[in-house]
């Protein structure tokens, strides 16, 4: 799910932050919407208070007013006046006031007789009503308020009597005064605002007191504390908002530096150490003032720097490796696994580059000349002085191979032909300038030189170049020549085409065909009796209807340096053979392999499958003494494993190769089948033979197991057979049949013995 | 049980049970009441008045009246209307004084009256402070054979603050016979500030120490002052003048103007002695 993909730690950061800011926000809004509803509820009971608060005032002020008039209607002045109204001004204008009955000079009374006519005859000059107004209950006390204009007259109307039982009715009296005035004057008003209060009375509206409150209009104080308590928390709600921000931008700073950003250094280290890229200079890395983050730091870098040094060792190791397995081991110089390696690197670079491109191919000459003579630790020599000579000809950027055995190659880029015949004689220059007498070797040391040139228009026939320069090797071999050619100039064109050559043709045909390789066995008989212990496999090409023999077709195996290729057909042809069932139960079967296949993975691959026919038929690998061995460590590992699967190990054509002695001594050999060179002696009577046939006792008392090939003559047989060698193998016993015909042969042959045994 | 507190709340107050207030109506739209305690028919009723500008309900009068009717005196209390229909407060020295000594000698001429009607054959004047004087005045105008005697505690005359009584009469009878209404304010009696009309204020101006004591000296009754040492509002050697003209006087030491305290009982004790000293002496 995309969603639970990797999040950055910013981007955690980034959404704490947000997240944290929202929730403020929220928290604040949610304050703030609280605070107002707080508010108008407070101002709505501030409100109520000041109601409340009115109309106390109100009814004090009121019941002020009839206090008064109670007190005025039983003053016995008041009545005096009434009786005898000559000094009512007087009274009214001073008399009141110094008594105390009225105290304030916005309070006023007037007083009337009992019909409600104003005592005062000049009314207009005090404002009072010159008359009553008609009461519904005229000897009750009655207030009213009038809108006079503009200003609100609060008048209170009560009865006077002349006795304590109200029978005798004096008159009237009336208070007035300025509501308003009055109000704001006698009471400290603390919750309603006086500047607000109004009465809504027309000009000249009558309203009775009872419906005072309804006309009045007011509003409350703003409550100081309660605006300083919202001023207050607006500041500390904005100030905690610009705190929080401020925190969180900063935190966020301080995550970021001391945390995202170490996190980020430290992911893009490890990042770098996964690819294999070190730091350059770990130890300049800052300190990181998080502990922890400081810890991983310290250990990373150490873990950095061990890493980096077992890198160095492991390149090293590698380069070592690398270098011994493209290394020969016996001349320094590189093997056939380089050369595999460099040609197509080789190939590439010709192709993105179009140059000329020269391949040399050496090889010296009477090598195996050399080997026979003077052993094989004094060829090893020569292969070693060869090497050295021919590398110092080369170029300094040109590297030389050693192929196998005798043979070296070399590829030249941009060159052309004439430099690289030039390359060719200075190589050939230093090896005859070489001392070989300094190893003893008295016969001249030389090589064949086979160059085969590119030029940059045909690099479509690169490819071609070794095997051109194979053919141009073995031209310069030809007597008469001076020991280089050159393809194309030295060879004859017409018959040397690659695909002419009818042996070469049916070889590369019968090894991408399989069936066209044709296995035909021949028995090896057991000593004394002559009975078939086991065949050797051999390999025919059947080729447009005829068979052609190993002598045709193994040259070119071997100068095409296909040997491996056609030990694997060889064994999935045995294969197939031994799976056919036409191979009579118990017979061995033993299968010739060369020393380079044994080491091959594909062929060792084939023979751990062969095996699965060990327990009907045993299976023996001869190697071909002929065979160059030279990673004789491995050859010998691969050797040992396939005898723990019971394959049993022979060492073929023994006496002719290139070190038997060290090939015995090396490698873990079953059997020796001593050569038909060697056997051949045996039937002749001089010193030769006498060595031979002490060469046979020596190996056969170490424990040998001997075949004798190549018996042909009864002689030679009977010598054999007088050595006490255990086998025999050739034509005076059994030539090589096809399979078809393996089991009729076979049955014979047991038969044959029989009569034999009786 | 509740029987029998009742019988104990009358007995207790058998006083109170005869006492009645009774109004006349002195001048049109002038009522003016009286407190009449019945009591024992054969004892002379008393007349009792209150001083300046105050009321029966005066404690020195309340007292009096209260003590001279529980030894059996029918007692008249009227408060002087002073121009106020049933006044019942004490009027103050500022208030517009409608009232001349003729207006008070006519109220009592009339509450004088009243107790004849009653049938009182005897009335005896008593009177406190200025009450005093004022029933001088009334004996000195109507003598009459019912008035049997003349009781008067802390007598005082009229008096002003000036050094001229003479030049301010002379003023107000200016005044008054220009019928000048304005109202004129001045001291009198314990008023600083009296407010009233010339000829109003000159009824009682008229009213000094000498014409006081000749009044007392022509007396038609039997006179008795009843005065206190310590009262400090007499003018100066008011007591001593009183004894030169030989009236009947009782200092009663420690007393002041009131008699209040423990002096009151020593007022009604010697009144009631008066009185029984009246009544000895009265033919059978």
């Amino acid at each position: 799910m995309k969603w639970l993909a990797s999040i950055s730690i910013k981007q955690i950061a980034f959404a704490f932050v947000i997240g944290l800011l929202l929730l403020v926000v929220l928290i604040g809004g949610f304050a703030v919407y609280q605070t107002r509803s707080v508010t108008r509820d407070l101002e709505h009971h501030r409100l109520d208070t000041a109601r409340s608060e009115l109309e106390v005032a109100v009814k004090r002020l009121l019941g002020r007013a009839e206090k008064q008039a109670i007190s005025l209607a039983g003053w016995d002045e008041t009545r005096q006046q009434l009786v005898l109204p000559e000094y009512y001004n007087y009274w009214r204008d001073q008399r009141v006031y110094e008594s105390g009955m009225l105290t304030k000079l916005y309070e006023r009374v007037a007083l009337y007789t009992a019909s409600g006519i104003l005592l005062d005859s000049r009314p207009a000059t005090h404002g009072m009503p010159a008359s009553l107004p008609k009461l519904e209950l005229p000897h009750q006390a009655y207030s009213w308020l009038v809108n006079e204009a503009g200003a609100i007259m609060f008048y209170h109307a009560f009865p006077i009597y002349g006795d304590d039982q109200r029978q005798s009715l004096l008159g009237y009296g009336l208070i007035q005064l300025d509501f308003m005035l009055a109000l704001l004057h006698q009471e400290t008003l603390r919750i309603a605002d006086k500047t607000s209060l109004g009465l809504a009375l027309k000009p000249g509206e009558a309203l009775p007191a009872s419906k005072l409150f309804s006309r009045l209009t007011f509003s409350a104080q703003p409550d100081p504390d309660q605006l300083m308590f919202q001023k207050i928390l607006s500041r500390t709600l904005f100030a905690l908002f610009v705190l929080l921000v401020t925190t969180a931008m900063l935190g966020l700073v301080a995550y970021n530096r001391l945390l995202v950003r170490p996190l980020r250094h430290l992911s893009q280290d490890i990042d770098a150490m996964q690819q294999g890229r070190f730091n350059a200079n770990p130890s300049r890395s800052q300190p990181m003032r998080i502990i922890e983050l400081e810890n991983i730091r310290r250990s990373l870098y150490d873990y950095q720097l061990q890493l980096r040094e077992l890198h160095g060792s492991l390149e090293n190791q590698n380069r070592e490796f690398h270098s011994q397995a493209r290394q020969d081991a016996l001349t320094g110089c590189h093997n056939r696994r380089a050369y595999e390696e460099d040609w197509e690197r080789f190939r590439h670079d010709m192709q993105t580059t179009p140059q000329g491109g020269a391949f040399l191919l050496f090889d010296c000459d009477r090598f195996k000349t050399i080997n026979d003579t003077y052993g094989h630790a004094k060829g090893d020599r020569v292969l070693t002085v060869i090497a050295d000579a021919l590398v110092m000809a080369l170029r300094a950027n040109d590297r030389l191979y050693r192929l196998g055995g005798d043979e070296f190659a070399t590829f030249l880029s941009s060159t052309t032909p004439a430099q690289a015949k030039q390359i060719a004689q200075r190589c050939q220059s230093l090896i005859d300038a070489s001392g070989f007498g300094e190893l003893g070797i008295r016969e001249p040391v030389s090589i064949s030189i086979g160059i085969a040139f590119c030029p940059p228009d045909q690099l479509e026939h690169i490819d071609d170049l070794p095997k051109q320069a194979d053919i141009a090797m073995y031209t310069a071999k030809q007597p008469g020549r001076n020991r280089i050619a050159v393809y194309g100039e030295d060879t004859e064109r017409a018959s040397q085409t690659l695909v002419a050559s009818r042996e070469t043709s049916a070889l590369f045909q019968a090894l991408a065909t399989p069936g066209m390789i044709e296995m035909h066995y021949q028995p090896i008989h057991g000593l004394p009796g002559r009975q078939v212990d086991y065949y050797e496999a051999l390999a025919r090409i059947r080729y447009n209807g005829e068979l052609i023999m190993p002598g045709a077709f193994l040259p070119v195996v071997s100068s095409r340096r296909l040997e491996t290729e056609f030990d694997l057909a060889v064994l999935h042809q045995v294969d197939a053979d031994l799976s056919s069932g036409q191979i009579p139960p118990g017979c061995g079967i033993s299968i010739n392999l060369s020393a380079q296949s044994v080491s091959h993975p594909e062929a060792v691959s084939r023979l751990l499958e062969l095996s699965r026919h060990n327990a009907r038929h045993p299976l023996m690998l001869e190697i071909t003494e002929t065979s160059l061995i030279t990673q004789m460590v491995e050859v010998r590992t691969y050797l040992d494993l396939l005898r723990t699967i019971h394959y049993r190990i022979a060492m073929d054509d023994f006496g002719t190769g290139y070190s038997p002695l060290r090939y015995l001594v090396d490698l873990p050999v079953d059997v020796v089948k001593l050569d038909i060179s060697l056997v051949n002696k045996l039937g002749q009577d001089d010193r030769a033979s006498q060595v031979v046939a002490d060469f046979a006792r020596m190996m056969s008392d170490a424990g040998y197991a001997l075949v004798a090939e190549g018996v042909e003559t009864e002689a030679v047989l009977h010598k054999v057979e007088s050595l006490g060698i255990a086998h025999v193998q050739g034509y005076l016993l059994g030539r090589p049949v096809p399979l078809s015909t393996l089991s009729a042969h076979h049955a014979g042959q047991v038969a044959e013995a029989l009569a034999r045994a009786v | 049980m509740r029987a029998f507190l009742i019988c104990l709340l009358f007995s207790a107050l058998p006083a109170w049970a005869q006492a009645a207030i009774v109004e006349l109506k002195m001048r049109p739209g002038i009522i003016a009441s009286a407190e009449y305690l019945a009591g024992q028919r054969n004892k002379p009723a008393v007349l009792l008045l209150h001083g300046f500008l105050q009321t029966r309900e005066f404690p020195t009068v309340a007292t009096l009246a209260r003590g001279l009717h529980d030894a059996g005196y029918s007692v008249l209390s009227p408060t002087l209307s002073l121009g106020i229909p049933r006044r019942k407060q004490s009027l103050a020295c500022e208030a517009v004084h409608r009232h001349s000594l003729d207006d008070d000698i006519a109220e009592i001429s009339l509450w004088a009256g009243w107790l004849k009607s009653r049938g009182h054959h005897s009335i005896v004047l008593v009177g406190h402070s200025f009450g005093s004087l004022q029933l001088l005045a009334y004996l000195e105008a109507h003598p009459d054979k019912t008035l049997s005697a003349f009781i008067g505690a802390s007598l005082i005359e009229s008096q002003v603050d000036t050094p001229s009584r003479p030049a301010l009469v002379t003023e107000l009878e200016s005044q008054a016979a220009n019928k000048q209404r304005t109202l004129v304010t001045h001291a009198l009696s314990f008023c600083k500030k009296y407010t009233s009309t010339p000829g109003d204020l000159l009824t009682y101006v008229r009213w000094d120490q000498s014409r006081t004591l000749a009044a007392l000296k022509a007396s038609p009754v039997s006179v008795l002052l009843i005065m206190g040492d310590q009262d400090e509002m007499l003018g100066r050697d008011w007591i001593k003048a009183l004894k030169h003209v030989q009236t009947p006087m009782v200092i009663v030491a420690g007393a002041n103007h009131f008699m209040d305290g423990e002096h009151e009982f020593d007022l009604v004790e010697h009144t009631l002695n008066h009185l029984e000293r009246i009544q000895k002496a009265a033919p059978r």
